[in-house]
């Protein structure tokens, strides 16, 4: 993470040229060894205030219970009933299932695409075409999505018209479907992410290293599993883990398209803490599920964020 | 001549054409479906048979000018999302000339807290941030959306700043200070403009971002308000009329071309800015 080219600016300020004003100088000289400081303090305060704020909050509120009227201390209750929720455990596992599946077919998607059209002459047109459904609000793309499978029924009957399906689906009534349609809304709209990444990635690299391989008679799947891949990888990790983070965090579908149903097949941790907090207006139960999703969060950040993104800039 | 030697055994055109074709067409035909739904009258939208081939009609144009506040929300929108990115500007240009340009203590811990930040699930910080807000008043204002918004992004803008600082040679700053300019002249007058396409595409994505967000925005805006269109079409479900879809595709449509053609602007930035830096496109 640190520059080295950069490692010997402080030593340059410690040793002024001129000797004069001794005062001052003793001054700008400790004045320097602030200013790093000062520069990056409003941005730390300003996002301490909307995280280390929010979570010394939601640490003391889900030890209470909060309705309407004044906080009730509850101690470990609000936990000990998350534990034996099943909707809390089901929402954990819906994310992640829906999660899991939606990023490895975003990948896979993104990597065959990127691998057909970084050396396309149109590589550029490509690129704005699959583009476009990434810049339309997440709101819009999950209107689409619930008008095209659920209220307007067309998926459904193009489907009869190509003699794949002979009836209508109840997508609602079934679990499998209903994650279906937030899985496919979100591949639509987010596998554009991964391909713009993996494109520059595989545009960055050394073309003789690749060129060398194809003199020696490799093939073109040879060399992009041999040796685009590899190189890919600490980009891939980035990509996969902002994505990642984007899609344990899948709201907006599930509020529009599915609100959970059927019977919670669909309901998201932060649909859950959403429903809990400001449906039930429980909002001590929900600060003990965000808090829970804190303690997930900050791990994953320590051990895996903090390692691809250092090595991803080497 | 590039493309000839490019090609080589084991790769068939047709195939890539097909593959990357098909996908175009993924990626299209519900955009199109779509913009049919908005330029179509209400009553051939959701049929007992889906109708492909539509009459056109203006109605939902002129229903989300003449029976919703479409304006605005637009203005709540622009200004909310224009603050934040001035908010982010502010904070992040010191905050990554810091990161970039200086070796101190715990610097690199700082860099990483503010990038942690960005893996906050915004449902984790909603209840805390709602009564924040609440206390202080700000509830329903778009005040509360343009402080969310710029948290919301500033770890991406501190990063992909940071990130183009980077690049910046050394040599450009010392011939400076040789001339006895100081650390925050350096700043102003060499490097912003130095990495002024950084500026610009860390302010396009935050723009992107910030147009999004729902979730908070849901929370925060309760009335017309401070209703945002990404809000908006949320409750274009008109009570008893159920959704209005031919309203909500054209809102759809209306804030997806100023994006789209910014964001073809800015397209070689694109994927540097989408990994905060990591990856230079």
């Amino acid at each position: 993470m640190s520059n080295p080219a950069l490692s010997d600016s402080g030593a340059a300020h410690a040793a002024p040229a001129q000797p004069t004003h001794r005062r001052f100088k003793r001054r700008s000289k400790r004045m320097k060894a602030l200013l790093p400081y000062i520069l990056v303090a409003p941005a730390v305060l300003y996002l301490m205030l909307i995280t280390l704020y929010p979570g010394i909050f939601a640490i003391t509120q889900s030890f209470y219970n909060v309705k309407f009227g004044p906080w009730q201390w509850a101690g470990f209750d609000n936990y000990t009933r998350l534990m034996g929720d099943y909707q809390f455990w089901g929402a954990l596992w819906n994310t992640f299932v829906i999660g899991s599946i939606s990023l490895i077919l975003q990948c896979v998607i993104a990597l065959a695409l990127a691998f057909y059209a970084y050396r396309d002459p149109w590589v550029q047109g490509w690129r704005i075409i699959f583009l476009i459904p990434m810049l339309f609000m997440p709101s819009a793309v999950a209107f689409i999505y619930k008008l095209a499978f659920l209220d307007a029924r067309v998926v459904a009957d193009l489907f009869i018209r190509v003699g794949l399906l002979d009836g209508n689906v109840a997508w609602q009534s079934s679990t499998w479907l209903s994650r279906m349609i937030l899985i496919i809304a979100d591949v639509w709209q987010w596998t554009p992410f991964l391909f713009i990444i993996f494109v520059a990635g595989l545009q960055a690299q050394d073309e003789e290293v690749e060129e060398a391989a194809r003199l020696d008679g490799a093939s073109w799947y040879a060399i992009f599993w041999n040796i685009s891949l590899p190189m890919m990888k600490p980009i891939i990790a980035v990509a996969l883990i902002l994505r990642a983070i984007d899609i344990t965090t899948m709201f907006t579908n599930v509020f529009i398209i599915t609100k959970g149903g059927p019977a919670f097949g669909t309901e998201t941790i932060s649909y859950f803490i959403y429903r809990t907090g400001f449906k039930f207006f429980n909002f001590g139960y929900a600060s003990a599920a965000s808090v829970i999703m804190l303690i997930i969060t900050i791990i994953i950040a320590q051990f895996v964020v903090k390692r691809a993104f250092v090595s991803a800039r080497t | 001549m590039a493309s000839a030697r490019k090609r080589s055994r084991g790769e068939s055109l047709a195939l890539r054409y097909a593959i990357l074709g098909a996908w175009a067409l993924f990626c299209l035909v519900p955009v199109l479906w779509f913009l049919s739904i908005g330029l179509r009258p209400r009553t051939e939208i959701i049929t007992p048979q889906p109708i492909y081939f539509p009459t056109f009609s203006l109605d939902a144009w002129h229903m989300i000018w003449e029976d919703w506040p479409m304006g605005k929300y637009l203005r709540n929108s622009v200004l909310a999302i224009i603050g934040s990115v001035i908010i982010d500007l502010v904070l992040a240009i010191p905050a990554a000339y810091s990161l970039s340009r200086f070796e101190y203590k715990g610097r690199d811990d700082i860099g990483f807290y503010i990038l942690s930040t960005r893996m906050m699930a915004p449902a984790i910080v909603a209840v805390p941030i709602f009564f924040l807000f609440r206390n202080f008043g700000l509830l329903d204002t778009i005040w509360a959306l343009m402080l969310i918004y710029a948290a919301i992004n500033l770890s991406f803008v501190t990063w992909i700043i940071r990130s183009y600082m980077l690049d910046i040679p050394k040599e450009l700053e010392d011939a400076a200070k040789t001339d006895g300019a100081g650390e925050l002249r350096i700043l102003w007058e060499i490097i912003i403009p130095a990495i002024l396409p950084g500026i610009i595409t860390a302010s396009v994505i935050a723009m992107i971002f910030a147009i999004n967000e729902f979730l908070f925005t849901l929370l925060i805006a309760s009335t017309p308000d401070a209703y945002t269109m990404s809000v908006a079409l949320a409750n274009f479900t008109g009570g008893s009329d159920g959704v209005i879809y031919n309203a909500i595709a054209l809102v759809a449509f209306l804030a997806f071309l100023p994006v789209f053609l910014v964001v073809v602007l800015i397209q070689k930035h694109l994927s540097r800015g989408l990994t905060m830096g990591a990856v230079k496109g």
